[in-house]
C-alpha cells in the first residue's frame, strides 16, 4: 500500500479547460445554438440563491424555506411531524436500509437530548449499513454487474473489490469530486493509491462477449457503453441520443458524443491489477520462484503434453478472427499502431495465459486430452500437488481500466454510428454549447497514459462546471424523496423534467460544493429539515391542487427495493449476516433454476444470509426476488427503479420456503424475547417489523385471527401433516399455537406496513 | 386513417406553469413523424405509470374511437384499471391476431436445406464463392470455404406451389396457410446477440423483448395467467431471461419462463407444510391487515394494487396448473403434435401447451425447439438437421391444424424462424456456418397472406436482396398484427421514446391477407 502522490494531481489540475458561459461558447461551435438552447437552466452556472423569508413560520431549516415558498404561494402547508416511531423507521431504511431494532427504538424515543432525531440521523451516518444502502444506489448507476453478459455470462471475479470501494467510499464520505475523479482516472492521478485504482472499474462495468471475432464492432460497442454511461451519471446528459446525429431535443452535437468518447479511445480492460506493496509483490516472487524450481521436472513434462493441444486450441481460435486482428496479431509489438494496440489487447483478454478468460487455460487443454494422456498428466499433477504447500498462492488482483499508452488512436465521428463508416477526425472536449474547443490534455508524468481521463475528470469537478453537482444532490435529494427536484435524475436536457424547485436545487449544490462535495452533509441537511419529518398523511385540499405532490405537501411514501425487503426480512428474523465486503454470496435459488455461469452455492448457511449488496451479480440472471421487485437489468445505468406490482412477487413473499423459513426465525425471536404471553408476543413482533406496537383495535382482530388460524391448522396437524414451527421452539408452547405464530409472523411481513417507507 | 392522435402536452408536465391543463389531442402523421414531439414525462413510480398508462392508452383508445368502432373503444376506454398494469387495453387500430405463438428453431435453421432452393448453390457446388458476392466475416472464419450444395428434394406443395424441402413433410401439408418470407436480414454474427436481436431488436441486451412489448401494448387478456410465456425443450436458451426481459419497461412486463417439470412458475404452490385452508385463512389475515394500514390511505392506489396483488396470486395457483395440465386433452390431439413418438414428445408437448394457453388469454408464448443453440449445425448438418426437423415438423404441423380445427389459426399468428440461416459455403465439410445476411422466417395465422412467398435472396442464398427484411421489419410487422402502429408504441426512456423497432422497421405490407 503506497502514499497517494499529490504533486500529480496539482499537475493535472492546472489541465482544466476554464468554462465559458453557454452563449459565447456557441459562437464558435459547429452550429448556432438557439437562444433557447442556451439558456436552458441545467447549463446557467451555479449560483448561490437567496433562502426565501417566510414571515409567519419558525422555519427550520433553509431547505423548509424553500419548500415552504412554493407551498404558501398555493395556499399550503408542510403536513404536521410524522410521530417518532414513523420517523426513526422512516429514517433507518433511508439510511442504513434496514428497520431499527426494538432497542434502537427504545433509545430514540427516550432520548431528552433535545435534538434527539439529529442524533439518530448521526448515528444512522456513521453506522457501516450506510455505505451498504447507499451503494446499492450507485451500483445502479454504475450498470454494476459480476459477469461478462452475452452468451458464457463468464463470472468477473474480482469485480467485487469495486462494490467495497464504493461501500468504503460512502462510509468515509469521501467528497464527490474526489469520488468522481478516482472513478473516472483513478490510474492516472493516483497510480499509487490502491482504492483510486480499484475505482476505475466503473468504466469496465460494460456487457462484453468472449466471443465476438469482429473486434472493431465491438470495441466501438464499449465505447458507446463508457461514453453513454459517463454522460449519465455525471453530466446527466443523455449523449446517448447523439450517437447516429445530432440530439434531438437537446443541444448535443453528434461530435459531442464522439468528444467525449475520445477521453476514452484509449482505454482497455486491465484484468491483472495486483494490490500488494513491493515488498510482498518480491517476496511473492522469491517464493514462486522457489516452487518453480522444485518441481521444474514435473511440470516440464506435464507442459510437454499440454503443449500440442494449447497450441491447436489457440490457432482454432485465432483463426476465426478477420484478417486485419490476424495481421495485427502477428506483428512484433512495436510495429502495431494504436489502434492495432487496442485490437490485440482485445484478444489477449482470450489469448494471454494470465487472463481468467484464457481460452487455452490448464482446465481446458486438460478437458481435450485422450483418456490414457489425461490419466499420465493427472498423475504427474497429483504429484506436482504435494508441492502445493511450497506454492506461494495467488496475489490479490483487481480489475480495472487502464489506458494502454500515451497514444492514443483517433476518434472519429462515425456516420449513423456504424463502426466501420467514420468520417471527421474529433478530439477529445465537452459539450460545445459550455466549451467547443478541445480539452486541454496532459500526459500523466508517472503513467504511459493518455492523460485524457483525467482531464475529463479536472473539467466534472471543476466548480464552475453547471452540471456535476447539481446532478448529484439531486441524486440524493431522488432517493431520500422517490422523486428528485428533476425527476429525471439522469435528463437534465430540455425533454426531461423541470426542476420542480430551481432555486433549492442551486442551493443545495452550491452547499455541496463549499461542503467539500461532503454527501453526508446533503444527507443531514435534508433529514433534519420539517420537510423530511412531516407526516405521509393524506390532505385532500393539497391533494387536488397539487395530486403529484411535487411541492412536497407530506413525506412521499415509498415501497422498499428487493434488496431492503430481503435485509428487512432477515433483520427482523435475527438471522442477518452483518459481515462486511469481500467475494460475492450465492443464497439458495428455487429449486429446479439453473444458470449459465453457476451459481456456486454457499456450503456455509450463515454466508447465504449476507446482506444483500453482496448477493453475486449475474448478469443474465439476476437473483430472482430482486429481478421480481424491478432490480435494473444491469446492461445500462439505471437512474430511477420502476415500481411495478405483480403476482409474481406476491408468489415469491409468499410460497418460498425461503421467506417461510424466516417467518419460522422471526417467530423464534418473538417466543425468545416475549415467552408465551399471547399480548407480548403480538407487541414483540411488532416492535420487530413496524417499530411501534398495535393499537387495542389491531390487537383484538391479531387475536382473534390467531384462534381462528389455530383451529385450522389443528386440524390439518390432526392429519398427521408436517408443520412449519417457530425456530428453536421449546416445549413451553403448544406446536399448533407455533405454526400460528409463525404464519403470523409471515404475514407481518408481506404486509404493505412492511414493504413501505412511511 | 390516415392519422393518430398524440397527447401534447402530456397531463402532468405543465404543473410548476400553474393548474394543471387537460391533454391536448392533436393529429400526427404516419410517416415515421411524429415522435418528435409528445415526449411522456418517464414515470418515477407505479402510481404515476398508471396514471401515464391510463391517459396514454386512453388517448390511443380515442384513436381508435376517431375512426373505428366508437362502442368498442368506449367500453375499453372505461375498462382500464388504475389499479393494474396489466389490465385489458385496445390496440391503435382493429387487430388481426390476439396472439403470438413463435416457434424459435435456436441455433439458425438452414434456409438453403428447408424453405429456399438454390439450384445455382448446386451448380457450383466445390467452387469457392465467386468474389462478386463480397466479402462476408463469418463466425468461424469460414467465408473462404468452397460452396455446399444442399442434399435436400425440393418439392412445390399445395395450391400454392410453395418449394419445401423433404424435412418438413408435415409442415409442408400446411403450405397453402404459410407465408413465407425469404428475404431476412439480421446484424448479429453470433447466436447470443442474434437470438437477443431477434427478441428485442438490438444484438446488445438490456432492451425489452417483443413479448414486453405486446403485453405493455395490450395488458392481459388474463389476470390469472403470465401474458407472455416462455417454454424450452432442452437447454438453457443462449443469453437466458434477456430474451424474454423487459427492459426498461416496467418488470410487471417481462416474459415468464413454464418449467416442464413441477410448477410451471417458481414459487405456484404453497410450501409443503402449509395447507390449502390455512393459506386462505393467511391470505385473509393478510388482506386485513393491509386494510387496516390503507384505511387513512385510501388515495394510495399502490397500496390496493399490492392488496390485489395477492389475490391475483392465489387464483394463479389453481389457474396456472389447470392451463398446462395435458391430462384433458384426448390422445388424439396428443398424437397430432407427435407426443406418442420420443422424438417429437417434448416440443410437441409445449406446442400443444402454447395452444392451451392461447385459447386462456396469453398474449404471446415462445416455444423454443433445439433451446440452447442445438439447430447450430456447425459440421455434419445432414445429421443434425436430419434430428432437429424431425423433432420440430410434426408439433408445429400439429399446432396448425389443431388452431385451424378450432378456428383459433385466424386470431393467433404463429411465426416460425430461427436467429439467423446458414451459409452456402462449408464448414468443417458438411456444416454449415451462421449466416444473418439471408435466412428464412414464415408466419401463419392472424393476419398474414396464406400460401405467400416474399423476398428473395441472391443466387447462392448468401444474401436477402429482394424485399429485404431486417429484424425491425419482422417486429414491425408482428406489432401490426397485434393491431400496432409500431413507430408510436413507445416508452420514454433516458431521454428518448422508446420503440420495439428503435430507429427502423417498416411493416412488410406483401405478407399481409
Amino acid at each position: 500500500m503506497v502514499k497517494s502522490n499529490r504533486s500529480s494531481t496539482v499537475h493535472l489540475a492546472l489541465a482544466a479547460f476554464s468554462f465559458i458561459t453557454a452563449a459565447s461558447a456557441a459562437e464558435s461551435a459547429e452550429r448556432e445554438f438557439t437562444a433557447q438552447e442556451r439558456s436552458h437552466w441545467a447549463f446557467q452556472k451555479v449560483t448561490r440563491p437567496q433562502v426565501p423569508i417566510i414571515s409567519d413560520k419558525n422555519v427550520r431549516s433553509p431547505i423548509d424555506a424553500f419548500i415552504l415558498a412554493e407551498l404558501k404561494a398555493r395556499n399550503l402547508e408542510l403536513a404536521p411531524a410524522a410521530d417518532k416511531n414513523t420517523l426513526l423507521r422512516r429514517a433507518s431504511l433511508d439510511l442504513i436500509g434496514l428497520p431499527p431494532s426494538p432497542d434502537e427504538l427504545q433509545a430514540f424515543l427516550e432520548d431528552d437530548c433535545g435534538h434527539p432525531f439529529e442524533r439518530a440521523v448521526d448515528r444512522l451516518l456513521n453506522s457501516p449499513h450506510y455505505g451498504e444502502r447507499w451503494a446499492r444506489h450507485w451500483l445502479d448507476l454504475a450498470r454494476y454487474a459480476e459477469s461478462e453478459g452475452f452468451k458464457a455470462d463468464e463470472t468477473r471475479p474480482n469485480a467485487w473489490r469495486y462494490r467495497d470501494y464504493v461501500i468504503k467510499s460512502f462510509n468515509n464520505n469521501k467528497p464527490y469530486d474526489r469520488f468522481l475523479k478516482e472513478q473516472l482516472a483513478g490510474d492516472e492521478l493516483w497510480p499509487d493509491d490502491t482504492d483510486a485504482i480499484v475505482a476505475t472499474a466503473f468504466n469496465r462495468h460494460y456487457p462484453d462477449e468472449s466471443n465476438a471475432r469482429n473486434l472493431m464492432q465491438r470495441r466501438q460497442e464499449i465505447l458507446n457503453d463508457i461514453t453513454d454511461t459517463v454522460g449519465s451519471v455525471f453530466t446527466g446528459v443523455t449523449y446517448g441520443c447523439a450517437r447516429c446525429h445530432d440530439h434531438k431535443y437537446d443541444p448535443i452535437l453528434q461530435s459531442d458524443y464522439y468528444r467525449l468518447q475520445a477521453f476514452f479511445a484509449n482505454t482497455a480492460a486491465d484484468d491483472n491489477i495486483i494490490l500488494a506493496s513491493d515488498d510482498f509483490v518480491k517476496q511473492h516472487q522469491e517464493q514462486l520462484a522457489f516452487w518453480e524450481k522444485q518441481t521444474r521436472a514435473i511440470r516440464e513434462q506435464m507442459i510437454e503434453i499440454e503443449e500440442p493441444k494449447r497450441a491447436a486450441i489457440i490457432k482454432d481460435y485465432v483463426e476465426k478472427y478477420p484478417e486485419e486482428i490476424q495481421a495485427a496479431l502477428a506483428k512484433p509489438e512495436s510495429q502495431r499502431t494504436a489502434f492495432e494496440c487496442q485490437m490485440v489487447a482485445k484478444a489477449n483478454l482470450y489469448l494471454s495465459p494470465s487472463s481468467h478468460q484464457y481460452i487455452a487455460s490448464t482446465k481446458a487443454v486438460v478437458a481435450s486430452l485422450k483418456p490414457e494422456v489425461k490419466k499420465q498428466w493427472e498423475e504427474l499433477n497429483a504429484e506436482l500437488r504435494g508441492f502445493d504447500h511450497l506454492h506461494p498462492g495467488l496475489l490479490p488482483v483487481a480489475t480495472g481500466i487502464t489506458d494502454l499508452s500515451a497514444a492514443s488512436p483517433s476518434t472519429y465521428l462515425l456516420s449513423r454510428g456504424l463502426y466501420d463508416a467514420p468520417k471527421d477526425e474529433v478530439k477529445p472536449g465537452f459539450l460545445a454549447i459550455l466549451n467547443p474547443s478541445p480539452a486541454t490534455v496532459s500526459q500523466p508524468p508517472k503513467r504511459d497514459s493518455t492523460g485524457r481521463r483525467a482531464a475529463l475528470a479536472s473539467v466534472l469537478t471543476d466548480p464552475r462546471n453547471p452540471l456535476t453537482a447539481r446532478v448529484m444532490v439531486n441524486r440524493i435529494w431522488h432517493y431520500h424523496f422517490g422523486r428528485g427536484i428533476v425527476g429525471t435524475p439522469s435528463d437534465f436536457g430540455l425533454k426531461g423534467d423541470r426542476p420542480t424547485h430551481p432555486a433549492l436545487l442551486d442551493w443545495l449544490a452550491s452547499e455541496f460544493i463549499q461542503n467539500g462535495w461532503s454527501m453526508k452533509h446533503i444527507h443531514r441537511l435534508i433529514m433534519t429539515s420539517d420537510t423530511y419529518r412531516q407526516a405521509s398523511a393524506y390532505n385532500e385540499k393539497a391533494g387536488r391542487i397539487d395530486p403529484e405532490n411535487r411541492l412536497l405537501w407530506r413525506f412521499p411514501r415509498q415501497r422498499l427495493e428487493g434488496e431492503a425487503i430481503r435485509d428487512s426480512m432477515l433483520a427482523v428474523s435475527g438471522r442477518l449476516n452483518a459481515k462486511m465486503g469481500g467475494p460475492s454470496v450465492f443464497p439458495k435459488l428455487p429449486t429446479g433454476m439453473t444458470t449459465r455461469g453457476g451459481w456456486d452455492l454457499n456450503q456455509d448457511e450463515a454466508e447465504r444470509d449476507r446482506r444483500s449488496i453482496y448477493v453475486f451479480v449475474r448478469r443474465n440472471t439476476r437473483y430472482p426476488m430482486f429481478e421480481t421487485f424491478d432490480m435494473p437489468d444491469t446492461h445500462e445505468s439505471c437512474a430511477r427503479r420502476n415500481i411495478t406490482t405483480s403476482p409474481i412477487q406476491a408468489l415469491t413473499m409468499l410460497n418460498s420456503d425461503l421467506t417461510l423459513g424466516w417467518a419460522q426465525s422471526f417467530a423464534g425471536r418473538v417466543l425468545a424475547l416475549a415467552g408465551t404471553d399471547r399480548h407480548a408476543q403480538i407487541e414483540a413482533a411488532y416492535r420487530l417489523a413496524y417499530a411501534r406496537v398495535p393499537n387495542p383495535a389491531e390487537e383484538k382482530s391479531i387475536r382473534s385471527f390467531l384462534d381462528k388460524h389455530r383451529a385450522i391448522v389443528a386440524e390439518r396437524a390432526a392429519t398427521g401433516a408436517k408443520l412449519a414451527l417457530p425456530a428453536e421452539l421449546t416445549d413451553k408452547m403448544d406446536s399448533t399455537d407455533g405454526a400460528a405464530l409463525v404464519d403470523f409472523c409471515h404475514m407481518l411481513m408481506n404486509a404493505n406496513e412492511f414493504v413501505y417507507r412511511n | 386513417m390516415s392519422s393518430s392522435i398524440a397527447i401534447d402536452p402530456p397531463l402532468s408536465v405543465n404543473f410548476l406553469a400553474g393548474q394543471r391543463v387537460p391533454p391536448v389531442l392533436r393529429p400526427v402523421d404516419r410517416s415515421g413523424q411524429m415522435m418528435k414531439s409528445p415526449h411522456i414525462v418517464p414515470v418515477t413510480s407505479r402510481r404515476e405509470f398508471l396514471q401515464r398508462a391510463g391517459c396514454g392508452f386512453g388517448a390511443l383508445a380515442f384513436s381508435y374511437l376517431l375512426g373505428m368502432d366508437t362502442r368498442v373503444a368506449r367500453a375499453a376506454n372505461a375498462k382500464i384499471d388504475p389499479l393494474n398494469p396489466l389490465a385489458s387495453r385496445l390496440p391503435h387500430h382493429a387487430p388481426k391476431a390476439k396472439s403470438v405463438i413463435w416457434v424459435f428453431m435456436e441455433g439458425g435453421p438452414s434456409h438453403l436445406d428447408l424453405f429456399d432452393p438454390k439450384p445455382a448453390l448446386n451448380a457450383m457446388a466445390g467452387k469457392p464463392m465467386p468474389e462478386s458476392f463480397g466479402k462476408v466475416i463469418t463466425a468461424m472464419g469460414t467465408a473462404s470455404n468452397t460452396l455446399m450444395p444442399s442434399k435436400r428434394t425440393f418439392k412445390q406443395h399445395g395450391q400454392s406451389g410453395i418449394w419445401i424441402s423433404d424435412w418438413y413433410p408435415h409442415i409442408a401439408e400446411h403450405a397453402d396457410d404459410l407465408a413465407i418470407l425469404r428475404s431476412c436480414w439480421a446484424d448479429g454474427l453470433n447466436h447470443v446477440g442474434s437470438v437477443c436481436q431477434m427478441n428485442t431488436g438490438d444484438i446488445l441486451a438490456g432492451r425489452p423483448s417483443l413479448g414486453a412489448w405486446a403485453a405493455y401494448g395490450l395488458g392481459s387478456a388474463n389476470e390469472n395467467l403470465p401474458t407472455f410465456v416462455i417454454m424450452t425443450d432442452a437447454n438453457e436458451v443462449l443469453g437466458g431471461p434477456k430474451n424474454w426481459s423487459s427492459g426498461f419497461l416496467p418488470a410487471a412486463y417481462q416474459g415468464t419462463q413454464f418449467r416442464s417439470d413441477g410448477t410451471p412458475v417458481f414459487h405456484l404452490s404453497p410450501p409443503e407444510s402449509v395447507g390449502d385452508k390455512q393459506q386462505r385463512s393467511k391470505l385473509d389475515f393478510l388482506a386485513m391487515l393491509n386494510k387496516q394500514y390503507a384505511a387513512d390511505k385510501l388515495e394510495d392506489s399502490e397500496l390496493a394494487a399490492r392488496l390485489n396483488s395477492y389475490e391475483l396470486a392465489y387464483r394463479m395457483q389453481s389457474a396456472a396448473p389447470e392451463a398446462v395440465d395435458l391430462a384433458k386433452e384426448s390422445d388424439v390431439t396428443k398424437k397430432l403434435y407427435g407426443m406418442d413418438e420420443e422424438a417429437t414428445r417434448k416440443f410437441g408437448a409445449n406446442c400443444l401447451l402454447a395452444r392451451r394457453l392461447v385459447e386462456r388469454g396469453v398474449r404471446f408464448v415462445q416455444c423454443y425447439s433445439g433451446s440452447g443453440s442445438a439447430w447450430d449445425a456447425h459440421a455434419d448438418i445432414e445429421a443434425n438437421h436430419s434430428k432437429m426437423c424431425k423433432s420440430s415438423d410434426k408439433p408445429i404441423a400439429g399446432l396448425l391444424a389443431d388452431l385451424k380445427a378450432r378456428g383459433l389459426l385466424d386470431s393467433t399468428l404463429v411465426v416460425w424462424g430461427g436467429e439467423f440461416g446458414r451459409t452456402p459455403f462449408n464448414e468443417k465439410g458438411n456444416g454449415r456456418d451462421h449466416n444473418p445476411w439471408g435466412f428464412t422466417i414464415w408466419m401463419a395465422g392472424g393476419g398474414v397472406k396464406p400460401g405467400s412467398v416474399t423476398g428473395a435472396t441472391d443466387e447462392i442464398g448468401l444474401r436477402a436482396v429482394e424485399n429485404r427484411a431486417h429484424v425491425h421489419d419482422i417486429h414491425a410487422t408482428i406489432l401490426h398484427l397485434l393491431g400496432f402502429d409500431h413507430t408510436n408504441l413507445t416508452y420514454l426512456h433516458n431521454g428518448r421514446d422508446e420503440r420495439a423497432t428503435i430507429n427502423g422497421g417498416e411493416v412488410i405490407t406483401k405478407m399481409l391477407a
